[in-house]
């Protein structure tokens, strides 16, 4: 692992030069408490920044702008966090013009275990950012998708179930969703998800999330990792993303400056 | 012996077009099925999936969306954000295995009253073929 010591190297060493020129840098820090969102001011030590474990920071930027709306940060963003602030950036929930970037590429086993498409920050629609780290090439997508068409509706309904009737509804997939910023959540509102019923009755509350994540999720994965009884989320979502792309021509998170197509009128 | 299977459809007319075809149909004294349960909106873009899913899970067997043509939308576009989101619906319950053709999105202006009964009878007699709603999403 000598490259990524060298290039955990290279990010500390860049968010040491440019700290004095921000008003903070939002990171991962890795205490003997364990590892969370952190924002890195001047003096800090810097060597309990980390990449891993991954954990989105849209949201923790987002929080931040709105908090401290005169303020400039700067982020460590993987390609996911890259896209998410793009998709959080047309939503209004954060300003591109008060955020430096410094995209960080993931390894090529990082993109494979994620199926990534786009494994590294696309700097060039950042007004301030930089990369660091080479960027390798996308992992394979996801198998499930591709086959998922010639799935009979029985069997993926019996496949669902099962998988829903998992769902502990802790909300893990919400809460860590780096999209997801709603003050008022579809998914606490008593008309749409009954309160106090375990598993969530089918198919109601996973289906408003997922509706809720076209043209919006960025594939990150991390509802998948977070979900506490492994429900492969992210084939839903994928799913949604692959529809989007073809029914709009829209890839969330690919362009700053391209509308998400369901609050547009028709061509 | 049991009853046949009759469905219950629950349909969102908008206010400004179908919801006046549906009245316009009534009052011609056309024959349409009484199976619709009509729930009316200002606009068929304010139908969310959120409204769809709760018709479905209390026991609906068929949602019809109903909402001006395009172009003729009383709010300019309310309908154009419908004509998107309701076929990612359509695909979302396809992908969990609910079929899809229990929900469909059609466009009755308030001067097309026979269009109304069509696109009805046509509804009901889909979603007879379709079977109740309980045995797809049912525990």
């Amino acid at each position: 692992m000598a490259e990524q010591d060298t290039l955990i190297e290279q990010i500390r060493a860049h968010v040491e030069d440019k700290l004095p020129a921000l008003d903070g840098i939002v990171a991962l820090r890795r205490t003997s408490e364990g590892t969370a969102s952190y924002l890195f001011h001047e003096g800090d030590d810097l060597s309990q920044l980390v990449l891993n474990p991954r954990y989105p920071l849209s949201t923790t930027v987002s929080m931040l702008q709105k908090r401290f709306p005169e303020a400039r940060f700067g982020i460590v963003a993987r390609g996911c966090d890259s896209r998410a602030l793009v998709e959080m950036a047309k939503r209004n929930q954060i300003d591109p013009d008060r955020l430096y970037l410094l995209g960080v590429a993931c390894t090529a086993e990082e993109a494979e275990e994620c199926h990534c498409a786009t494994p590294a920050p696309d700097i060039a629609q950042w007004p301030q950012a930089e990369l660091l780290g080479t960027p390798v090439e996308a992992g394979s997508p996801n198998p499930i998708v591709a086959e998922y068409d010639a799935m009979p509706l029985e069997e993926r309904r019996v496949f669902w179930k099962q998988q829903f009737s998992k769902c502990i509804k802790c909300y893990g997939c919400r809460n860590i969703c780096p999209v997801c910023f709603c003050e008022a959540c579809a998914l606490e509102n008593p008309a749409w998800v009954e309160p106090g019923v375990l598993a969530p009755p089918f198919p109601t509350f996973h289906l408003i999330k997922a509706m809720h994540m076209a043209a919006r999720c960025v594939a990150c994965r991390q509802c998948e990792l977070a979900c506490p009884s492994h429900i492969p989320l992210t084939v839903l979502y994928d799913l949604m993303r692959r529809d989007v792309g073809r029914m709009f021509g829209y890839v969330p998170g690919d362009d700053l400056e391209a509308l998400p197509p369901l609050s547009l009128t028709l061509e | 012996m049991s009853e046949p299977f009759e469905p219950r459809i629950v349909a969102f007319l908008c206010n400004w077009c179908s919801y006046a075809g549906a009245d316009n149909a009534g009052v011609a004294r056309m024959e349409s099925p009484p199976n619709i349960l009509p729930i009316r909106v200002m606009c068929s873009g304010r139908v969310s999936p959120e409204m769809v899913l709760r018709a479905f899970r209390s026991g609906a067997d068929g949602v019809l969306v109903l909402g001006c043509h395009i172009g003729d939308c009383h709010y300019i576009s309310g309908n154009h954000r419908t004509a998107k989101r309701i076929p990612l619906v359509r695909n979302l319950l396809s992908y969990i295995g609910i079929n899809p053709d229990r929900l469909r999105l059609d466009w009755v202006s308030s001067a097309e009253a026979p269009r109304f009964t069509r696109v009805t009878k046509e509804f009901v007699e889909t979603v007879r073929g379709l079977g109740p709603v309980a045995d797809e999403i049912g525990d």
